[in-house]
């Protein structure tokens, strides 16, 4: 035991440990992903969505941060609400069943690489760090397994629920994953065959050394993420729980939180699936054209940037936040003074983390500049240079699986539902063969251009 | 008074609108058309009144020797094969009518939204029917507005006299409103035979008034308010209360004398309002008493609630000997219920009956001055119906008392010594001098929310219908109460009749569908 | 008459349905984006905060008419209770202390819970007393007895509320023409 711990630096320790905190992140999606799918409904009806809930604070006043209180609201009543259960039910499967969906991505993000390996100096040591929590030759293929697995909460909820319409949506959601999860497994396949490994990272490696996935693999692009829509379960593919025919199909029956689980689960499989595909598709966590090493030997002028970019964002907030502020003032709305109250507290903050990322920019532009030292002919860093690089390229998956995350929604409120059997027809007989041409179509242009 | 067809008028034959009808011979032409379905339009006329022909609002038209010529139907006696046109075939009969009304409405205020007649108002119903095509159109000043600067000038530019003069105590006039039918005056002169209303001054300026200094004070004055075509005559205790079509009516029979008048209890809203006389023309015509009239005022108030019938039925069941004493408005199913009661107890009971109320001389319009008002009913069942003396001469023998709608000690100081009997068991509506020297008292129904029948003093067996107005939902009728008593509850009306129908064979083939509205006459069945 | 519609037969780009789907992906993201842009030109309205414009021939919570010295115009003829056909108008009558009224309303209440607001009542009353112009239209409260309202509250509106137009509201106390009013009616405000 002891040897296990000694063969390793106490910071490979740390940051080992640290990265099982990535497990939270579909979680965290959650938070995000509620409001920005309740109040983007709202825009794209031409409505304004919630915005009421708030919390008071001295001074401020009512707080309500654009909507986002809602959350904690909902939240709140979900978790004060009775539990209850239809009399004659399997106690144990129904209560379980659930937590089954939600468990299942909470496991997910351990194949997910956040950041390039890191390679740094420690003293003496070269320190390696996989982007991974868990660094396994099968990555995409467990995420693949597991993902599919939350298809078990729909269809024991359905069964367990002793409901006609929580069964037939039970069986609808099972009929679909099996359907789908075909689709999405060949989809993929030609983009596995040019990197020729499994490994998610190394895929993100080939995607950064040549070109991004959906540039080399568009029509899988496009079936990867009909099926992987459909495998969520949302419009226009909720068909199990779809309201004309079946109330609200495999959770007709389930009230309080056990109906937020498969709320929450819904949408961290979201958020989990928006990742995945910003790996697989988009460069994952590879900063467009940059490569790593360029980062790393300019961090200083990196880190800037990136303060760049997060001033510009905020003062572009700012700038709409003085327009609402102006339009309120000159509105007729009884609750203005209120309004403008919360306003300038979101200005307050708005200007103070300008100036801080203002100044933290020319710091690191001005001053942050690494020493290296050459081992097997690359230059390797300090672990300083190693964690700014780990947080760019955090912070590049995640903004490119929001991005992912809003066509989610984007395409749940553009599309309508389609037929039951309008979906089978297009998962089996048109994204099958689609991805099926698209493989071997890969494969014959593969091997006569790179003779692999 | 006119003469009004009867069931043995002659018929004859006569020509209405060119085609042979069959009508009684023996009286006026408007009664005459409105047997074979043709109403005329009136206003002066009223069937139990001197005709006067002063409105000229009936007119129709007759074949005569110098042509067609335009006669009044009130004051027309029919003749055999006469030739009479109705509005239905001739044009000048509706112009004629369509010009009375107009005439009688130039000097008439147009106030209905205020006046207590709308609804029922004979000018109301002309105009409908026959003048609302005319040329009349509101005219400035006089469409009513209810505002202060709002007073009625009539054609000629005149104030047509006061509004709101109180005649007498109980009735209001308002000159504006009348058309001078003088009704009221031929009612005050020939049926309440005391003439306190005259008709004053000529032509475009007569008003009714009554002798300087005096009053319009008399038994029978609120049936002026009745018979006043128009609103000019409104009675003080319905004046402003409700509007007359919010009312439901509800046929009854006056428990408070022994013929027993027709009357209409007008309620809304779980509330008596008013009382009026039905027309029955053989009974009370169309006259009520001002004593029965705003009796209803008495009806909901002070009333007991029900009692604790365990308690009275150990009492009987314990008792030595029981006075059943009936009061004058039980009805016939209460006598019988009584009845059953006497059986049940055997000879420990003896049945009384009577009041101690004076019995007055009949006034020949609505009262008999008999206040016991079953007595014929009493006679029926076989229940005395006059020795509460010979109860009070043996009160000591009994030990228990039972009265049912009787207030022995408020009618006459003398039956205070029936208090000599140790207990008292009241059954009346209301909390009066007997129920508060009574030791158990029960509340029943008033006979105004029971279903019941009663004989009155011309042998005419009448109905009674319960109007909605109960204070009390857990009362029941007094029959109810007795036959409990009696250890046989009798839970409906219809038992009750069945049960006075063993007690009195002859009154089988009448049940609450067939006694008419205005009673079956019952001649010499019964005594 | 039955008129027949041809619709206009799908071309094979439209039946293919995936660029239909991107149009329509385009039209709702231009819709999410005046949302976050341009949020103030939504056509929604923040309803409490900012109230719509409510026409005056709107049938909203009704209001009596009022002489020019604070009565009410009413005259307890019970037409509207008549014609109105939820039966939510309760009203008593008296007689009047000023001889030239002879009728006047004692209570007059009506059970907004009951009101189906059709506006049969206005148009039955004959002395113009009754109205539904007041533009109020939310009756918030938290007992059922609280809906019912009675007289003194149907009674308390401002003149100045109401357009100058508006002679019969204006000669309400409180109003422009009240006094002529007075003048002209012959009415003292005791």
């Amino acid at each position: 035991m002891m040897e296990i711990i000694q063969s390793k630096h106490w910071v490979e320790w740390l940051i080992t440990i640290c990265k099982f905190g990535f497990a939270f992140v579909p979680v965290i999606f959650i938070l995000l992903l509620i409001p920005l799918e309740r109040r983007g409904a709202g825009f794209i009806q031409d409505r304004q969505g919630p915005n009421r809930s708030y919390f008071k604070i001295p001074y401020f006043g009512r707080i309500r941060l654009f909507g986002w209180v809602q959350n904690a609201c909902d939240g709140l009543k979900l978790f004060f609400k009775e539990n209850y259960s239809p009399s004659g039910v399997n106690k144990f499967i129904f209560s379980i069943a659930p937590a089954i969906p939600f468990a299942i991505v909470l496991i997910s993000p351990c194949v997910i690489p956040w950041f390039a390996p890191m390679v740094f100096t420690m003293g003496d040591e070269v320190i390696r760090i996989s982007g991974q929590t868990v660094d396994t030759e099968v990555g995409i293929l467990l995420l693949f397994g597991l993902s599919s697995l939350s298809a078990f909460g729909a269809v024991l909820a359905g069964w367990a629920s002793k409901s006609k319409y929580s069964l037939l949506g039970g069986l609808r959601t099972s009929a679909m994953t099996i359907s789908y999860e075909v689709c999405l497994g060949l989809s993929i396949m030609g983009i596995l065959l040019l990197v020729g490994s499994f490994r998610i990272d190394e895929i993100i490696a080939w995607q950064e050394a040549n070109v991004w996935g959906i540039v080399a693999q568009p029509v899988a692009f496009f079936c990867f993420l009909i099926a992987m829509i459909a495998e969520t379960g949302r419009a226009p593919f909720d068909v199990a729980e779809g309201e004309p025919e079946l109330v609200a199909g495999f959770h007709t029956e389930y009230g309080a939180m056990q109906f937020g689980l498969f709320y929450m689960g819904e949408y961290s499989h979201i958020g989990i699936n928006s990742i995945l595909v910003a790996c697989l598709f988009l460069g994952g966590y590879s900063v467009p054209f940059v490569t790593t090493e360029t980062i790393q030997s300019n961090i200083g002028i990196s880190l800037a940037v990136l303060c760049g970019i997060f001033v510009v964002a905020i003062l572009a907030f700012l700038h709409l936040l003085y327009r609402y502020a102006r339009w309120y003032k000159k509105s007729a709305a009884s609750n203005k003074q209120v309004i403008l109250r919360e306003y300038s507290l979101y200005k307050i903050l708005g200007w103070a983390a300008v100036v801080v990322f203002a100044v933290a920019g020319v710091a690191s532009a001005l001053f942050f500049h690494p020493q290296f030292t050459v081992i097997d002919g690359q230059p390797v860093y300090g672990i300083g240079v190693a964690l700014g690089t780990a947080l760019i390229h955090i912070l590049v998956l995640l903004v490119k699986a929001i991005f992912f995350c809003w066509i989610w929604i984007w395409v749940r409120w553009t599309l309508p539902r389609f037929r039951y059997d309008h979906v089978m027809n297009l998962g089996w007989k048109v994204i099958l063969n689609i991805a099926l041409v698209n493989l071997v179509l890969t494969a014959l242009i593969a091997k006569l251009l790179g003779g692999i | 008074m006119p003469k009004l067809p009867t069931a043995n008028s002659p018929k004859v034959a006569i020509f209405v609108d060119d085609k042979e009808v069959l009508v009684p011979g023996d009286t006026n032409l408007l009664e005459a058309l409105k047997t074979v379905g043709i109403e005329t339009p009136h206003i002066c006329y009223h069937p139990y009144l001197p005709v006067s022909g002063n409105c000229r609002q009936c007119l129709v038209e007759q074949e005569g020797p110098r042509g067609r010529m335009l006669i009044i139907a009130c004051f027309t006696p029919v003749t055999p094969g006469m030739k009479i046109y109705t509005p239905a075939s001739s044009a000048r009969v509706k112009n004629a009518r369509q010009a009375t009304s107009e005439f009688m409405l130039v000097n008439h205020p147009l106030d209905c939204p205020i006046c207590d007649k709308a609804g029922e108002c004979s000018l109301q119903e002309n105009y409908m029917e026959s003048a609302h095509q005319s040329r009349l159109r509101p005219e400035v000043g006089k469409q009513y507005h209810g505002n202060p600067d709002h007073t009625f000038v009539d054609s000629k530019g005149q104030v047509r006299g006061g509004k709101r003069v109180a005649l007498g105590p109980r009735v209001t006039l308002d000159e504006e409103r009348c058309v001078q039918c003088d009704r009221c005056v031929r009612f005050m002169r020939h049926v309440a035979k005391d003439e306190q209303l005259q008709l004053a001054s000529r032509g475009d300026h007569t008003y009714i008034t009554t002798f300087p200094g005096e009053k319009l004070d008399h038994e029978y004055d609120l049936c002026v308010t009745d018979i006043c075509p128009v609103g000019a005559l409104t009675a003080n205790h319905f004046r402003f209360q409700q509007r007359t079509w919010l009312l439901s009516r509800t046929p009854s029979i006056s428990m408070d004398d022994s013929l027993g008048a027709n009357i209409w209890i007008d309620h809304n809203n779980g509330k008596i309002w008013r009382i009026m006389p039905r027309c029955n023309p053989e009974v009370n015509r169309s006259w009520l008493s001002n004593t029965s009239r705003l009796a209803y005022m008495g009806f909901t108030e002070n009333r007991l609630a029900s009692g604790d019938l365990n308690i009275v039925s150990d009492l009987l069941k314990h008792a030595k000997k029981v006075a059943l004493v009936a009061g004058g408005a039980c009805t016939l199913e209460d006598l019988a219920a009584l009845k059953m009661l006497k059986d049940y107890l055997g000879d420990r009971a003896s049945l009384f009956g009577g009041t101690l109320r004076p019995v007055l001389e009949a006034d020949g319009i609505s009262k008999s001055g008999d206040p016991l008002a079953n007595r014929a009913g009493f006679k029926a069942l076989g229940i005395p119906d006059n020795n509460l003396n010979d109860l009070m001469k043996h009160a000591a023998d009994y030990d228990v008392l039972l009265t049912v709608h009787n207030d022995l000690f408020g009618d006459d100081e003398g039956a205070m010594i029936l208090k000599k009997i140790p207990n008292r068991v009241i059954l009346s509506a209301f909390n009066d001098e007997t129920s508060k020297d009574a030791t158990l008292v029960c509340g029943v129904n008033h006979w105004s929310e029971v279903t019941g029948s009663m004989i009155n003093s011309l042998n005419i067996l009448q109905k009674l219908s319960p109007a909605p107005t109960c204070p009390d939902a857990q009362l029941k009728p007094a029959y109810e109460v007795l036959s409990t008593l009696a250890g046989n509850p009798l839970t409906s009306a219809i038992a009750a009749l069945q049960k006075v129908q063993e007690f009195v064979p002859a009154l089988k083939p009448y049940s609450y569908e067939n006694i008419r509205s205005t009673g079956v006459k019952l001649d010499g069945v019964l005594l | 008459m039955v008129r027949q519609i041809k619709q206009k037969p799908m071309n094979w780009i439209e039946r293919l349905y995936i660029f239909e789907a991107f149009r329509g992906l385009w039209t709702t993201l231009k819709h999410a984006l005046r949302g976050l842009l341009r949020y103030e030109t939504l056509p929604t309205v923040p309803y409490p905060e900012i109230k719509p414009e409510i026409s005056r021939t709107y049938r909203a919570k009704h209001r009596l008419m009022l002489r020019p010295d604070g009565t009410p115009r009413c005259v307890a003829c019970g037409m509207c209770a008549t014609a109105c056909p939820a039966h939510c108008i309760f009203l008593e009558a008296a007689p009047a202390e000023d001889g030239r009224i002879e009728k006047r309303v004692l209570r007059f209440d009506i059970d907004h819970l009951v009101c189906v607001f059709c506006g049969l009542c206005v148009e039955a009353c004959p002395v113009d007393a009754l109205r539904m112009d007041t533009c109020d239209t939310s009756y918030v409260f938290r007992k059922r007895e609280d809906f019912v309202t009675p007289m003194y509250q149907l009674m308390s509106w401002d003149p100045k509320d109401y357009p100058q137009d508006d002679l019969q509201s204006q000669m309400a106390p409180g109003g422009t023409k009240n006094k002529q009013a007075l003048d002209a009616w012959g009415l003292k405000v005791n």
